[in-house]
């Protein structure tokens, strides 16, 4: 693959590192993270953040394209159309390659089909990679760029009934004759976590197909490391990073992944400074290496789809009973497949919970800020979590904002003594509500105040309750256009 | 008498769909009320896709002022 060089994977954040292309030769984007999912007839659709797209595409620097809302590893699609919005990523972007993550974020039960709130992992079997091989193939004709798929973060033990992680990821890539992107950071979480040695991972995978790398930070939880994208790469693993990259013959880019939220335990010096590190690893690439593009493009000659079409047995009913299996774990239910009842015991479901309760909290936080903190300085902590709780039992993740936050807001809506005894609640709530309903279905609202809004939410700017503030009252009209 | 907030911090696509009009009567800290709405409109992306520990949440509730003390307790590196 085309050598790229080093890079970031772009937050706005670390837009005052971008202008130098010394520093930063690649720029990658995750478009979904800029996308809004709005309801349409009786579905929904994606309208893409073309705006900024537009303005990331003015970075001399070639792009990749590193999706995160389509994963390529299960067998329930984004009931979604997706594929106008990544046609218009790449249009716009011009990437070079294209990546999904092996991994599946829906279930389907009946018609129904529900997003599972998190990446989970796949089930590592013959017709797991005939359903991955399949899916790369189709991303391929999406965006008809070269496709390479990520190696996975897997918080579930290792299985006795499940190929190993390096056979795994080797089968796909074969059958998919696509790229790897290598994500170690996910590799070495995995390893620490009770799986596969990373060098057994690699020792299994066609080291040829390897396009691409990801670096990353994480933190600990229960035991557990996490793929967090939260800290600068830790030493151990810019080591074993060292060992690896002179072993990938057409590594096309190594890129440094740190989520916006964590950027200020390292700051934007930090960000440098792991950059640098990473060109280091970059001059250490094999001499001979290829310097072309690889054969292998998904789009070329659709081997993966003629294969997957050819197996017969490819047993579809083991993947479901997996994926559902899985999401019914995660959220407490029953496993209603019998090889797969095991599942609840294992101690990663746990982990799974808890990450996919932050996921869909966080998400509240972002489009309900000023709800979340009146219900925090009214309830505590404890009761809040608890109110969450109560609406995250009876509802389904989204992993889109606005949703998850509009359901919210219904939910509270209905709670009445809790909005007559909380100082200002009703308003701020009714505020934040009207401002969702007007991007998610151009709806508009009048709203009454009884104070000065902008007192109240510089109190809470503050992290105080709103309190003493003199009658004022206005009107405020919310219009969509 | 209404006067429309100037919505040009807010971002690019949702500026182009929501305004807000308020009374002009009631004199508006306009800058932080721009700010308000950018701060609701401009994260409504897809949030979770990850596989690693989002910590907005936990940075908010520890950043709320604890009642007992009316100490605002920051969490280093919090964004709030």
């Amino acid at each position: 693959m085309r050598p790229l060089g080093v890079g970031l994977v772009f937050w706005p954040e670390l837009a005052p590192l971008l202008d130098d292309t010394d520093l930063v030769g690649v720029i990658e984007i995750e478009p979904q993270g800029f996308w809004e999912k709005l309801p349409c007839g009786n579905g929904a659709c994606y309208r893409p953040n073309d705006g900024l797209l537009r303005n990331i595409a003015r970075y001399p620097q070639p792009k990749l394209l590193h999706g995160v809302g389509q994963p390529v590893g299960g067998i329930t699609r984004d009931p979604v159309d997706a594929a106008p919005s990544l046609r218009s990523a790449v249009g716009l972007l011009r990437p070079v390659w294209v990546s999904e993550h092996l991994s599946f974020n829906r279930t389907c039960r009946g018609a129904a089909i529900t997003d599972a709130g998190f990446l989970l992992p796949p089930r590592q079997c013959p017709a797991g990679v005939f359903a991955a091989a399949d899916n790369i193939a189709r991303y391929g004709r999406v965006t008809g760029c070269p496709v390479a798929f990520e190696t996975g973060v897997n918080y579930l033990q290792p299985r006795v009934d499940e190929l190993d992680d390096g056979a795994w990821f080797a089968h796909v890539a074969e059958q998919a004759d696509c790229g790897i992107l290598l994500d170690l950071h996910n590799l070495w979480c995995n390893q620490r976590n009770g799986r596969e040695r990373v060098p057994d991972v690699l020792a299994r995978i066609p080291l040829e197909r390897v396009w691409e790398v990801h670096l990353a930070g994480g933190m600990a939880l229960d035991g557990y490391w996490l793929d967090a994208h939260s800290d600068a790469v830790p030493p151990e693993l810019m080591e074993l990073a060292a060992e690896v990259v002179p072993t990938l013959p057409n590594l096309g880019a190594i890129m440094f992944e740190i989520l916006p939220q964590h950027l200020p335990r390292i700051g934007i010096d930090g960000v440098q400074r792991q950059l640098e590190q990473l060109a280091k690893l970059w001059a250490l690439r094999a001499p001979n290496q290829a310097t072309t593009t690889s054969t292998v493009h998904p789009h070329s000659a659709h081997p993966a789809t003629a294969g997957a079409r050819a197996k017969p047995d490819c047993d579809l009913r083991e993947l479901a009973e997996w994926e559902n299996g899985l999401a019914a774990a995660i959220r407490g239910d029953v496993v209603a497949s019998c090889r797969f009842a095991d599942l609840a015991l294992d101690p990663g479901i746990a982990v799974y919970r808890q990450l996919i309760g932050d996921a869909r909290r966080s998400n509240l936080t972002r489009a309900l800020r000023y709800t979340m903190l009146l219900l925090l300085a009214h309830l505590g902590v404890d009761e809040t979590e608890a109110l969450l709780e109560r609406h995250f039992t009876t509802t389904v993740p989204d992993a889109y904002a606005a949703l998850e936050a509009e359901g919210f807001a219904r939910f509270l809506r209905d709670q009445s003594a809790l909005l007559a005894g909380a100082p200002h609640l009703a308003e701020v709530l009714a505020f934040e509500h009207a401002l969702l309903r007007a991007t998610l279905y151009a709806e508009p609202a009048e709203l009454a105040w009884s104070n000065d809004p902008t007192k109240i939410f510089a109190a809470l700017d503050a992290g105080r309750l709103p309190r003493g503030l003199p009658v004022a009252r206005t009107t405020m009209r919310i219009a969509a256009h | 008498m209404i006067s429309e907030l100037n919505p040009q911090p807010l971002p690019p696509r949702s500026m182009e769909r929501v305004r807000i009009y308020v009374d002009a009567d009631v004199s508006y800290d306009l800058k932080r009320m721009n700010k308000v709405v950018a701060n609701v409109l401009g994260k409504l992306g897809c949030g979770g896709c990850h596989s690693g520990r989002i910590l907005e949440f936990l940075d908010m509730r520890e950043f709320i002022v604890n009642p007992k003390t009316l100490d605002v307790e920051g969490r280093m590196g919090a964004q709030f």
